[in-house]
């Protein structure tokens, strides 16, 4: 496994949510998109989180990521209350705990596949030598070995959202987000990610993704399905 | 180069029209900086080079006058002269006289003409032939020609070569189309005069000869006299001014510092346009950078937002976008560098159309301290004009950015 | 009025001196104080004009009375200052900080032991004369001297004006070129900006045609505005720059000047790149697919 997660055993907890709150104001409105959650996720656990339009999904999935703050209640991610995390210390936390992939991929059009990999490792403070050798060994994992110098209006949307999972995986972080992975992808191309999720499931990674298409949910390990900003239903069903 | 700077350049080269105009408009603000930089330091450093050419540090003229600044002469010149030489701190004198002699028979009816000592003069180098006698040299015969040193532009509008002979005189009377003294003059030498005005003819004799063509008003009278001081620092060349002024009171004495701070006076027009030209090129450069970055900050907000989410801090967003800044900036002023050089010759050759402008002087002198420094200056400043976006785009709320973008 | 064309004959001067003012103030002895109109002679004593700004800095009115010589180091003549004159307004004489004075003719003469010469002398004729005619019948007769028209000499003597002249045009030009680049740079940059606005609007079913029509009247209006503001700005720096100048070289000249044709040029050159600029940016815009713009 050339992307191993930290050490640490399977069931171990990584993330834990105590009555967890987020409100914010969108004009004269207050709403509130995350109304007491408790939540646990276990190291090598496969959860999507799921619910329609506005449940609050993606805000939950920015608070397990320390990209938002919780209003109340904790967020403890490798036993570490985010919620308590400054600004330097919470991106630090982000850059060496946590990688994201966004709906949009969200690759730097201006840079190639491999410099986007190199990006996070750049950041991290490894030299040019070794995150080059990192970039390319990742991109070989994701099955863009051959496509490193490619930049992201070169690639396909399947290829991009590769590339950015490869990113998301260069300081082998503890844990995955994915926001809607599939949600700009085909079909047959959403379905071959899913597989790469599963293969990096099966390879140890903890991983969370948000979807509003349920389809795509069941193929997690775990569903967690939100309503109203609150955990509606819990369900587990064998090893993805 | 390092991923920042990857990122940076990657950044600069996504809109190569916008990334081209906006480096054009900093050069032409780098080189308008530089001009003016060069033109404010240019006269004065001209000038000064000039006044010291042959290192005399001091001009003896006329009382409240400048050196042939009018055709006023001082009258009594031996006797001055002789107290200035004798003077321990005066290392050497070279009085001169100026005066308009008719050229009877060429092609134009008159040449400006310097009587000289050729053994202390300051006033040329000569460049081909002969030298003048010293005045020592009395061996020649009244009746001989006399030696006379003059520049390319005679020669030229003469048509006439070294060792030709012509007559000179004074004394015209156009009435009566006579002259009252002439002598025939042979050309010995070419000199090139430092403060003749090039397309000028002039014509250099020695002193005592030209005062005798003068006529006896002019036996005893030079229009200006230059001195040096024999240490050379301010202070022994002010203290000798200082003494010229006390023990001479028919003559006004300058120091090169002097004069200089009165030409910049006469001039302080140019330095201070120079100097609110510079001053809006930078302002210009500033604003052009400021808000070049600020546009792109806010076009990107989406990925920079992401470059925050996935781990990078603050401060490296802000370095992230001061760094294109320091990009634009520096290839601007390069680009400016070269522009304001050619530019700089092109304004000077204007200006040295100026009627009675001594050869060597120019308006635009490249000074590598001054001109380094105003770039610098402008490098700076157009970094920090990336200083607010560059805030601005490091706290950029990432959630609410993430999600406009998707919205978007 | 009767339209009076002067023109100057030019003698060749035997010699020139320099003339010494000496402007020491004297007790009255006895010397009849004039009158300030100019050209009266009291009994003993000349009257001289003296410039402003050597009234100023002497202390020097009408009635000051001073000695006058033609060498330095002679005594001289008292005279008294009769009147104090404004020098006019010469751009090749702005930069030097000599003092003028008149006196009469034959005075002059007298102190400068010329007899009868004269540098040069202007002559006026009726309109009814034509001056070349005049030049070439002055010259035909002429002994010595030559005559030339008013305006030659003027041509001839403002060659340091013609060269500031030839330098601000060419500052002119370099700074007209630099704010067409800060002009197209801006306004390209502007209209990008909107770029997703100009998408959605395309998406709606707007036409190029207008969408370019819309950006290059805005570009225009703009430009006119900020001409107009810039000339705002020009005319109030001029105020400054005569006030400033005029009070370092003490002359009545004028150093900026804003004109209706300087107005004229400058609302129409960034009117016409404005204009330019907005063509060509939003052309640029208009021809990439709206959901390119949009980032799909």
């Amino acid at each position: 496994m050339t992307h191993s997660t930290p050490a640490g055993s399977r069931g171990e907890v990584v993330i834990r949510c105590e009555q967890v709150q987020r409100s914010y104001r969108m004009g004269d409105a207050l709403v509130q998109a995350v109304r007491g959650i408790d939540l646990e996720i276990a190291r090598g656990e496969f959860a999507a989180i799921t619910g329609p339009s506005g449940c609050g999904k993606s805000t939950l999935l920015h608070l397990l990521g320390a990209i938002d703050a919780p209003s109340s209640g904790r967020v403890l991610v490798n036993g570490r209350d985010t919620a308590q995390l400054g600004d330097t210390e919470a991106t630090d936390f982000r850059l060496r705990h946590i990688g994201f992939v966004f709906q949009r991929f969200y690759l730097m059009p201006t840079l190639s596949a491999q410099e986007n990999v190199e990006l996070p490792l750049a950041e991290a403070g490894m030299d040019r030598r070794a995150r080059r050798a990192r970039a390319a060994e990742l991109l070989g994992y994701v099955g863009l070995g051959d496509r490193r110098d490619h930049r992201p209006t070169q690639l396909s949307g399947g290829e991009q959202q590769r590339v950015a999972i490869a990113r998301a995986l260069a300081n082998r972080p503890a844990l995955v987000l994915a926001d809607e992975p599939t949600g700009e992808l085909d079909a047959a191309t959403g379905e071959r990610l899913l597989e790469l999720f599963g293969q990096l499931h099966r390879d140890g990674t903890t991983l969370v993704f948000v979807t509003h298409d349920t389809v795509v949910a069941n193929r997690a390990q775990r569903v967690i399905r939100l309503l109203d900003g609150r955990v509606s239903s819990d369900t587990r069903h064998g090893s993805a | 180069m390092s991923m920042r700077a990857t990122l940076a350049f990657a950044t600069l080269r996504r809109n190569p029209a916008r990334t081209v105009l906006a480096v054009l408009g900093i050069a032409v603000a780098a080189a308008l900086l530089l001009d003016m930089v060069m033109l404010a330091t240019g006269m004065r450093e001209s000038f000064r080079s000039l006044l010291l050419t042959r290192g005399y540090q001091l001009r003896v003229s006329p009382k409240g006058t400048l050196p042939f600044d009018s055709e006023a002469t001082i009258d009594g010149a031996t006797a001055i002269v002789t107290a200035l030489r004798a003077n321990p701190d005066i290392r050497a004198v070279s009085p001169g006289l100026g005066a308009t002699l008719a050229l009877p028979g060429t092609r134009f009816p008159s040449v400006f003409s310097l009587g000289l000592e050729s053994d202390v003069q300051g006033d040329y180098v000569l460049e081909g032939g002969r030298d003048l006698p010293p005045p020592s040299d009395t061996t020649a015969s009244a009746a001989a020609p006399l030696p006379a040193v003059v520049n390319r532009a005679f020669l030229l509008r003469s048509g006439l070569q070294l060792g030709d002979t012509l007559t000179v005189a004074s004394g015209v009377d156009a009435q009566l189309r006579t002259t009252a003294r002439a002598r025939v003059v042979v050309l010995t030498g070419e000199g090139r005069f430092f403060y003749v005005p090039a397309e000028t003819p002039v014509m250099a004799l020695p002193l005592r000869d030209l005062r005798t063509l003068l006529g006896s008003a002019y036996r005893d009278r030079m229009s200006v006299a230059m001195a040096e001081s024999r240490r050379g620092d301010s202070a022994s060349v002010e203290a000798v001014r200082r003494w010229i002024a006390q023990t001479q009171p028919r003559v006004t004495a300058i120091s090169t510092e002097t004069a200089i701070r009165q030409v910049e006076e006469r001039l302080s027009y140019f330095r201070q346009l120079a100097f609110v030209l510079g001053a809006i090129s930078l302002g210009i450069g500033f604003l052009l950078v400021a808000t070049l970055v600020t546009l792109s900050v806010n076009e990107r907000r989406g990925e920079i937002a992401v470059l925050r989410a996935i781990g990078t801090q603050k401060g490296g967003v802000l370095r992230q976008v001061f760094l294109e800044g320091f990009m634009l900036s520096g290839t601007g002023i390069a680009g400016g560098l070269l522009l304001g050089l050619v530019t700089a010759r092109w304004l000077n050759g204007i200006l040295r159309d100026f009627p009675g402008l001594p050869a060597a002087f120019d308006f635009f002198l490249w000074s590598p301290e001054a001109a380094w420094k105003s770039l610098l200056l402008l490098l700076v400043s157009g970094t920090l004009a990336g200083l607010l976006p560059a805030w601005r785009a490091a706290s950029i709320p990432i959630v609410r950015s993430l999600r406009e973008d998707a919205v978007g | 009025m009767t339209r009076r064309l002067l023109w100057t004959c030019t003698l060749v001067l035997a010699g020139g001196t320099a003339l010494t003012a000496t402007a020491t103030s004297a007790r009255a002895q006895g010397d009849t104080i004039l009158s300030p109109s100019y050209g009266r002679r009291a009994p003993s004593v000349r009257g001289i004009a003296v410039d402003a700004r050597m009234a100023e800095d002497f202390g020097l009115r009408p009635g000051s009375v001073v000695r006058l010589s033609g060498k330095p180091g002679i005594p001289g003549d008292s005279v008294a200052v009769a009147a104090v004159f404004e020098r006019k307004a010469d751009p090749a004489e702005v930069a030097r900080r000599e003092y003028r004075i008149r006196a009469h003719l034959d005075h002059l003469q007298q102190l400068l032991e010329l007899d009868d010469r004269v540098d040069r002398f202007a002559v006026g004729v009726p309109d009814s004369v034509p001056i070349d005619s005049a030049v070439a019948r002055i010259n035909h007769v002429a002994f010595g001297f030559r005559a030339h028209q008013s305006a030659e000499v003027a041509v001839q003597s403002s060659r340091t004006f013609r060269v500031v002249e030839r330098f601000h045009r060419a500052i002119g030009l370099i700074t007209v070129v630099a704010s067409a680049v800060f002009l197209l740079c801006l306004l390209l940059l502007s209209v990008e900006e909107r770029r997703r606005d100009i998408a959605a609007l395309r998406l709606m079913g707007i036409s190029q045609a207008t969408v370019v029509r819309a950006i290059v009247i805005e570009a225009a209006l703009v430009s006119v505005i900020g001409s107009v503001i810039g000339a705002g700005i020009g005319w109030v720096a001029s105020l400054i720059v005569n006030a400033h100048f005029q009070q370092v070289y003490r002359t009545p000249l004028l150093f900026a000047l804003l004109t209706p044709e300087i107005f004229a040029f400058a609302t129409l050159t960034s009117l016409v790149l404005g204009i330019t600029a907005g063509a060509v940016a939003a052309w640029r815009l208009v021809r990439t697919p709206p959901l390119t713009l949009l980032g799909r």
